[in-house]
């Protein structure tokens, strides 16, 4: 007990070294304090925004690791140009016999314990006749439409479900339509988030076998067409063969305006030539022109292809949280999805896109502390040496007196202890008020920085600054329709495009977390410092100090 | 029977020694004097009998034991009380607050120590106004008046006092040792380490070291 009052006595008398150690531990508690917030703060804004959280994931086959497969199976064959030769037919050959899951498969995953929900859906290309044509701002299109879409649109059949759009596009197929069907209205993305809304008539039943159809404003517009109305769909590959659908509602959709035209004038690559069904309806559209297809030979490649209707299956799974998502990665690798296909969650990426900046200031404050933490114990180190051999008579009477030099070390540290203590808790109450406020402008810059980056490769794409386009530029990516595709999928190109909404300003970085962090630093400074004094204390010999004062 | 005996104590500085074979008797109810010129060894043989330093070979019993066996720390806070030359109070501390230190450092437990060191200071001679004073703002007699006080603080049987005379004026030196005096006859042991032939004069007993010499004159 007397150390501790003796501690206070020695603290209270000596005030200007205190004051001057107390002044070094508040510049550090500040500089701490805040950077613990700032890192606080990204721990924060991770968990409440993961709260909030729906994570969907889907399934995709990785690409690029069969075409290296691939490369590397072949490794003997070089072509002329001296490099590794590839077999375009081969490969298109193995996509479209490997790549795509059944929808049993998906099913099969659906099962398994991470699962909140499951949803599906089935695209398609059809073209349109004379009495329905589709959405387009080129006045020959019209003409061309109905004969060209069959000529090339086998030859990418191996690309594992992109969106449908991008699929026709890539391969130049210029369907003028795309009729997605989807297994419930949970699926319907758009409709949930209010990209679409039914303006007119109502949406088909859910699971309904049907022909019924939904059908953009503009399309309705485009050719008179109304609700109860009857639309005739052909096969792209088969112009003979054609499906009837009844127009059952009519839907707006602020995804579809004047520059989701396809400028290689695939009008299905415009939001409004797309037409909403259920999954079933169109599954039995697709049954049916598989049970007609024929096989025909093409004039100008000598490959043979099915005039079947070609469709794109796709599957998302409703998770819970990203316990749940890491555990749905790790049970469908245990219910047998191969290696070669992909897990992936869109929400976690614009998730982790939205937190960039924060998790980048985060890791500066981390640096940041570690450096404010090396540079403050190493003065304090510096300041403890000079006070204890400033205080070396006084260790020598102590001991002289039969004070044992632990205690005397004891009283050393609690000086240490106390004095730091103090500085600590001034410097988390002035690190507190002005931790959210630093934080904030930090962030400001760091989401500045971001942007501008940003920007500078929008400019670099030609396109203007700071705009978040609705839809992906050519080729109308319509995310919200295939949810598949949502983190880019094979070859991840789309993630360019996607404009992450930063966390730009936090509330809050103070908690009871950082008080105790604070403590820790506060005795860690204590113990580092301290530790030298013991050193100093214990080496001391009492009569050799007491000899050479005298 | 002796309170502290020095049994064929040597002590060297590395290769010089200092003390050879030095053997002497110290009872309770003395006052002796420990004399000899400068180098003689009179500083070292005080701190060897407040076990600050550590005999070559020898012995030294504290009432029949050895205090190799007695923890050091112990040994200097309860059995034995030191007046230093320059006296080694805590000079940010008051007159005060050195004496209760000391108690507090010897495990002393008694509940009024303020007022136990009160009454210490004040049988030595000083009152309460120079008792709360810090040491620094006496003087070297009062300082040094403090330093017996502290000594006497925690009822140590033996008291070591090394030149206590060394720096006062004839007065003080004076009523300084009337205080060694009483002390001596109220049953301590008191040791001085003086040079001076006034103070030996005094003691009831002297010990005369020689430089390097291997026995002492009584």
């Amino acid at each position: 007990m007397y150390i501790i009052k003796n501690a206070f006595k020695c603290i209270g008398r000596s005030r200007g070294r205190n004051i001057l150690i107390g002044v070094i531990v508040f510049v550090i508690a500040v500089s701490a304090c805040i950077g613990l917030s700032i890192r606080q703060a990204a721990e924060n804004a991770k968990s409440e925004t993961l709260e909030g959280l729906t994570i969907t994931a889907t399934i995709s086959f990785d690409r690029q690791q069969a075409m290296n497969d691939m490369i590397s199976e072949d490794n003997g064959d070089i072509s002329e140009n001296g490099r590794p030769s590839f077999d375009r037919d081969k490969f298109s050959d193995f996509m479209g016999e490997s790549s795509s899951l059944t929808l049993d498969e998906y099913k099969k995953y659906a099962e398994a314990e991470s699962v909140k929900d499951f949803y599906y859906s089935v695209s398609a290309s059809f073209n349109g006749n004379d009495d329905f044509l589709p959405v387009s701002n080129d006045t020959t299109s019209e003409d061309e439409d109905t004969s060209n879409s069959n000529e090339n649109s086998f030859g990418m059949n191996g690309f594992f479900q992109p969106p449908e759009d991008k699929r026709n596009q890539m391969m130049g197929a210029q369907s003028d339509f795309t009729v997605v069907g989807y297994s419930s209205e949970s699926a319907m993305t758009s409709f949930i988030d209010g990209t679409a809304t039914i303006v007119d008539g109502a949406v088909f039943t859910e699971g309904t076998t049907d022909a019924e159809c939904i059908i953009s404003q503009e399309l309705a517009n485009y050719n008179s067409i109304e609700v109860s109305d009857t639309i005739t769909l052909e096969n792209p590959n088969n112009e003979d063969e054609s499906y009837e659908f009844t127009v059952v509602g009519i839907y707006t959709d602020s995804s579809s305006n004047e520059s989701s035209f396809s400028i290689m004038g695939a009008t299905s690559t415009d939001p409004a030539n797309k037409i909403y069904t259920s999954y079933a309806a169109l599954q039995a559209v697709l049954d049916a022109s598989g049970e007609n297809s024929e096989t025909v030979t093409d004039d100008d490649t000598g490959r043979e292809f099915s005039t079947e209707i070609k469709s794109t299956l796709s599957a998302t799974y409703l998770l819970s949280d990203v316990d749940s998502y890491n555990k749905f990665t790790e049970e469908v690798r245990e219910l047998g999805l191969d290696e070669s296909y992909n897990i992936s969650s869109s929400d976690i990426s614009s998730y982790e896109s939205s937190l960039v900046p924060l998790e980048t200031l985060s890791k500066l404050a981390g640096y940041f502390l570690i450096v404010v933490l090396l540079i403050g114990a190493i003065i304090l180190i510096v300041l403890n040496i000079f006070n204890i051999r400033e205080r070396k008579y006084e260790i020598g009477v102590l001991t002289a007196m039969g004070m044992k030099k632990f205690k005397v070390a004891l009283q050393f540290l609690t000086e240490i202890f106390v004095v730091t203590i103090i500085a600590v808790i001034v410097g988390v109450g002035v690190g507190g008020v002005s931790s959210v406020p630093v934080t904030n402008a930090l962030l400001e810059n760091q989401v500045a920085a971001q942007s501008s980056e940003y920007n500078r490769i929008e400019q670099n794409f030609g396109r203007p600054e700071n705009t978040i386009p609705d839809d992906m530029g050519p080729g109308n990516m319509g995310q919200n329709d295939i949810p598949q595709m949502q983190n880019g999928g094979p070859g991840n190109f789309f993630d360019a495009n996607e404009v992450a909404e930063y966390i730009s300003e936090i509330d809050e970085a103070m908690n009871l977390t950082v008080m105790f962090q604070m403590l820790g630093i506060a005795i860690l400074l204590t113990i580092v410092s301290g530790a030298v004094s013991m050193l100093f204390i214990m080496r001391y010999d009492p009569l050799r100090i007491l000899a050479n004062r005298d | 029977m002796a309170v502290l005996s020095l049994n064929n104590i040597c002590f060297s500085y590395k290769d010089t020694p200092v003390l050879n074979d030095v053997s002497y008797e110290f009872e309770r109810g003395k006052m002796y004097c420990i004399i000899g010129k400068s180098g003689a060894g009179k500083t070292t043989l005080l701190s060897i009998l407040s076990g600050l330093a550590k005999p070559k070979s020898g012995s030294i019993m504290y009432d029949g034991r050895d205090i190799k066996k007695i923890d050091k720390y112990k040994f200097r806070s309860k059995y034995i009380g030191v007046i230093f030359q320059s006296f080694n109070l805590i000079t940010k501390f008051t007159a005060l607050e050195n004496v209760i230190l000391s108690m507090n450092i010897a495990g002393y437990r008694q509940r009024k120590k303020r007022d136990k060191a009160l009454e210490l200071l004040k049988s030595v001679g000083l009152d309460e106004s120079e008792a709360n004073r810090r040491v620094l703002k006496l003087s070297g007699g009062q300082q040094q008046r403090v330093a017996i006080a502290r000594a006497l603080s925690y009822d140590a049987e033996i008291i070591l006092a090394d030149e206590p005379t060394g720096n006062l004026d004839s007065e003080t030196q004076s009523e300084i040792m009337a205080i060694f005096r009483s002390l001596a006859d109220s049953g301590k042991c008191v040791i001085l380490v003086s040079h001076s032939p006034e103070v030996a004069a005094l003691c009831d007993e002297k010990y005369e070291l020689i430089k390097y010499s291997k026995k002492a004159k009584k």
